[in-house]
């Protein structure tokens, strides 16, 4: 019967302790892995606490707000999103020409924040000029229109809102995955 | 493709986290533990698999993982240093009846769990006790003193 290919002789490695038990102990690699467990305790806690402010949103510092030059329109938006989770940005139109009420909204909106509905639903949409232009009948003002976001990827996003022709927001997101 | 990142820096992520916990796998494990071990697990099954269920998806995410573990495993066997790192090394708690304080704070056990590691070899007392290793595995050997 044929032996292992490969052999080795036995050796007394492992370091020893009182010259009689073989442990292999480190106390000096120990102690240089307690300094990095405290390091990594206090990373641990730095993130922890820059999540509740929303650094890496869905909190205080991820809310931001824009308002458009000519104060007619403003938007309530998170500057920071998360990949697969939903958001809502408010935008609300102040005053605007009699009728209807009309809201342009860039392409980034549906391809890196993943649009998924607006609401109320616009009566007609508009594509071109880089993005979709909703139109909706004009109640009394202000107006409020919600658009829902559930981005798909991380990255950066500049997105633009607002009344077609006139002072347009722009907006820049970031999306952490 | 997003799965598999997901699984592999999931991987590391719980390497790191379980790595930083205090040594005290398996049999050490109280029950206040077993609430880690659950609830890390469940959260991060979520952001690996995320919506897509498929049997596919949940195949790629196991085989990523089971990769991952094979080439630490292979690491490990290359560099003891990789080793110490991932597993630790051992540590004696109790040399020549004297506590090792230094290493009982850091590793944050307390006599008691060096006595239960004791009673299973049926030794009753401290005295007994001529040295206590807490291994790689997170249990504690305990050499009993020559009493002759």
């Amino acid at each position: 019967m044929a032996g292992p290919a490969f052999k080795r002789p036995v050796t007394d490695s492992v370091a020893k302790i009182n010259h009689e038990l073989a442990v292999g102990e480190d106390l000096v690699f120990q102690r240089k892995w307690w300094r990095f467990e405290r390091a990594i305790w206090v990373l641990f806690i730095l993130i922890i606490a820059l999540d509740c402010m929303g650094a890496f949103g869905r909190g205080p510092l991820a809310n931001a707000r824009i308002e458009s030059t000519d104060h007619a329109v403003e938007a309530d938006y998170e500057r920071i999103e998360r990949t697969g989770t939903p958001s809502m940005m408010t935008v609300k139109v102040r005053e605007t020409a009699p009728d209807p009420i009309e809201l342009f909204v860039s392409d980034s909106a549906v391809s890196g924040l993943g649009l998924r509905r607006v609401i109320p639903a616009p009566e007609t949409t508009t594509v071109g000029s880089g993005g979709f232009t909703y139109r909706f009948p004009r109640g009394s003002l202000p107006a409020v229109v919600r658009f829902e976001f559930e981005p798909v990827g991380a990255g950066v996003y500049h997105i633009t809102v607002g009344r077609p022709g006139e002072a347009l927001m722009h907006m820049t997101v970031a999306v952490v995955p | 493709m997003s799965t598999i990142i997901h699984a592999i820096l999931g991987y590391f992520a719980l390497l790191l986290t379980v790595r930083v916990l205090s040594r005290r796998p398996g049999g050490q494990l109280t029950l206040y533990e077993f609430v880690i071990v659950f609830l890390i697990g469940g959260v991060a099954i979520q952001a690996t698999v995320g919506r897509d269920h498929s049997v596919t998806n949940c195949f790629t995410a196991i085989l990523a993982i089971a990769l991952m573990h094979r080439l630490v495993a292979w690491l490990k066997d290359r560099s003891p240093r990789f080793g110490a790192i991932v597993d630790g090394t051992p540590l004696v708690l109790v040399k020549d009846g004297n506590w090792q304080l230094e290493v009982m704070r850091g590793m944050q056990l307390d006599p008691e769990d060096v006595m239960a590691a004791a009673r299973s070899k049926q030794i009753g007392s401290v005295f007994s006790i001529k040295y206590a290793v807490l291994e790689r595995n997170g249990t504690i050997s305990i050499i009993k003193r020559n009493e002759s």
